[in-house]
């Protein structure tokens, strides 16, 4: 038991560590939970035979030390879109070229106010 | 009784939604998430907005979505993708349409010109390395790109349909017809960064989903002239997708 947790414990301070580096770090909070219970476990299953290992409080050195990070992203962090001169280009490039291939296109006042379809089948 | 009947019959082939609800000059800015148990991931930024185009023929409606990633997302996987179609402003035909993908190193370009006199569809794909093909399709009366029938969910009265009843759409995707479903799901009053707003509830699907009670693909229009999308909840493999309105801009009423 003691072990196990021991190793779970470890395994999510690790996953922790990870979410909170990549952009999905909102979703270190899962692991970081993991990694508080399962290191308690372990904690108190190493205290009641006497001996408990250095890696337990590394791993909530780590946990902690992550979810700092995370918060500190989750908090300064602005979300915004950043490089869209390609899009915008390409938005210009596309209206132009619509514009050409519409002209060409049958497109007399009847077929605009004759063949308006509207797909109503219930 | 005859008569009314054959008038009423002719009325419902003939009565054909007009657009009342969707203004030249929209801007509609929206966030895409990931939830996973709550725990919400801004992804993208959705942009729905119109313009007028001018041709020496007509002025014709411009029906334009952007998806781009927030700059964090960028160095991992990069998206700027463009959909546009170019509809007749009265009811959204759909004459021309664009789609052009970019997801980190996929790249694909379609173009969609629709010919309503032979129901059919030139299409051209371009894909990287510019591999171009082309290909005609056949299509029903009532087949439009995906971005006219964004719109033209806008232009059904909700006001007067029953809940639970349920509207066909088919549209036209990857050169493919497929068939979609909305089924009207009653109103919902929801708070949003626009504020607090009476919407209608849509779902959507397939009949077949539907009809097992699987509405995971949510729709929420809000419930005045505008019928402006301000909510979206869409189930994907692990967790949820969502969209939710940022800023409004140009709204006809």
């Amino acid at each position: 038991m003691k072990t196990v947790c021991t190793g779970l414990a470890i395994v999510c301070s690790v996953l922790t560590a990870i979410f909170a580096v990549l952009p999905l770090s909102n979703l270190a909070v899962i692991p970081a939970l993991a990694a508080l219970v399962f290191g308690l476990i372990a904690f108190y299953w190493s205290r009641k035979t006497g001996e408990v290992k250095k890696i337990i409080p590394f791993t909530f050195l780590l946990t902690g030390v992550a979810l700092c990070f995370t918060i500190y992203k989750a908090v300064f962090t602005s979300t915004e879109v950043a490089e869209t001169t390609a899009l915008e280009a390409k938005e210009s490039q596309l209206e132009e070229e619509a514009i050409e291939a519409l002209e060409d296109i049958d497109l007399d006042l009847e077929d605009l106010e004759g063949l308006e379809d509207i797909d109503i089948e219930e | 009784m005859r008569i009314t009947l054959i008038l009423l019959t002719l009325f419902s082939v003939t009565a054909r939604p007009q657009n009342s609800a969707i203004g030249t000059h929209e801007k509609l800015i929206y966030t895409a998430s990931y939830n996973m148990s709550g725990l919400l991931t801004d992804i993208a930024q959705v942009t729905m907005e119109t313009s007028p185009v001018k041709t020496s023929k007509a002025t014709l409606l411009r029906l334009k979505c952007t998806a781009a990633t927030y700059s964090k997302w960028d160095n991992f996987f990069k998206i700027r993708d463009l959909y546009e179609s170019y509809v007749n402003p009265n009811t959204l035909t759909p004459y021309l349409y664009n789609r052009d993908i970019n997801e980190g190193s996929y790249y694909k370009a379609m173009k969609y010109t629709f010919s309503h006199k032979t129901n059919t569809v030139k299409s051209v794909q371009t894909k990287k390395n510019n591999n171009v093909e082309n290909k005609t399709v056949s299509i029903g009366n009532y087949t439009k790109d995906i971005v006219s029938t964004l719109y033209h969910i806008r232009l059904f009265d909700f006001e007067h349909m029953e809940i639970g009843r349920s509207k066909s759409l088919t549209i036209l995707f990857d050169r493919k017809e497929t068939k979609a479903q909305i089924t009207y799901l009653g109103k919902e009053t929801i708070s949003t960064a626009i504020g607090k707003k009476e919407c209608y509830k849509l779902a959507i699907g397939s009949s077949a989903e539907i009809l097992e009670g699987n509405n995971s693909n949510l729709l929420w229009l809000t419930a005045d002239n505008n019928k402006i999308i301000v909510y979206g909840k869409f189930k994907i493999p692990v967790g949820n997708g969502e969209l939710k309105i940022k800023s409004v801009t140009g709204l006809k009423h």
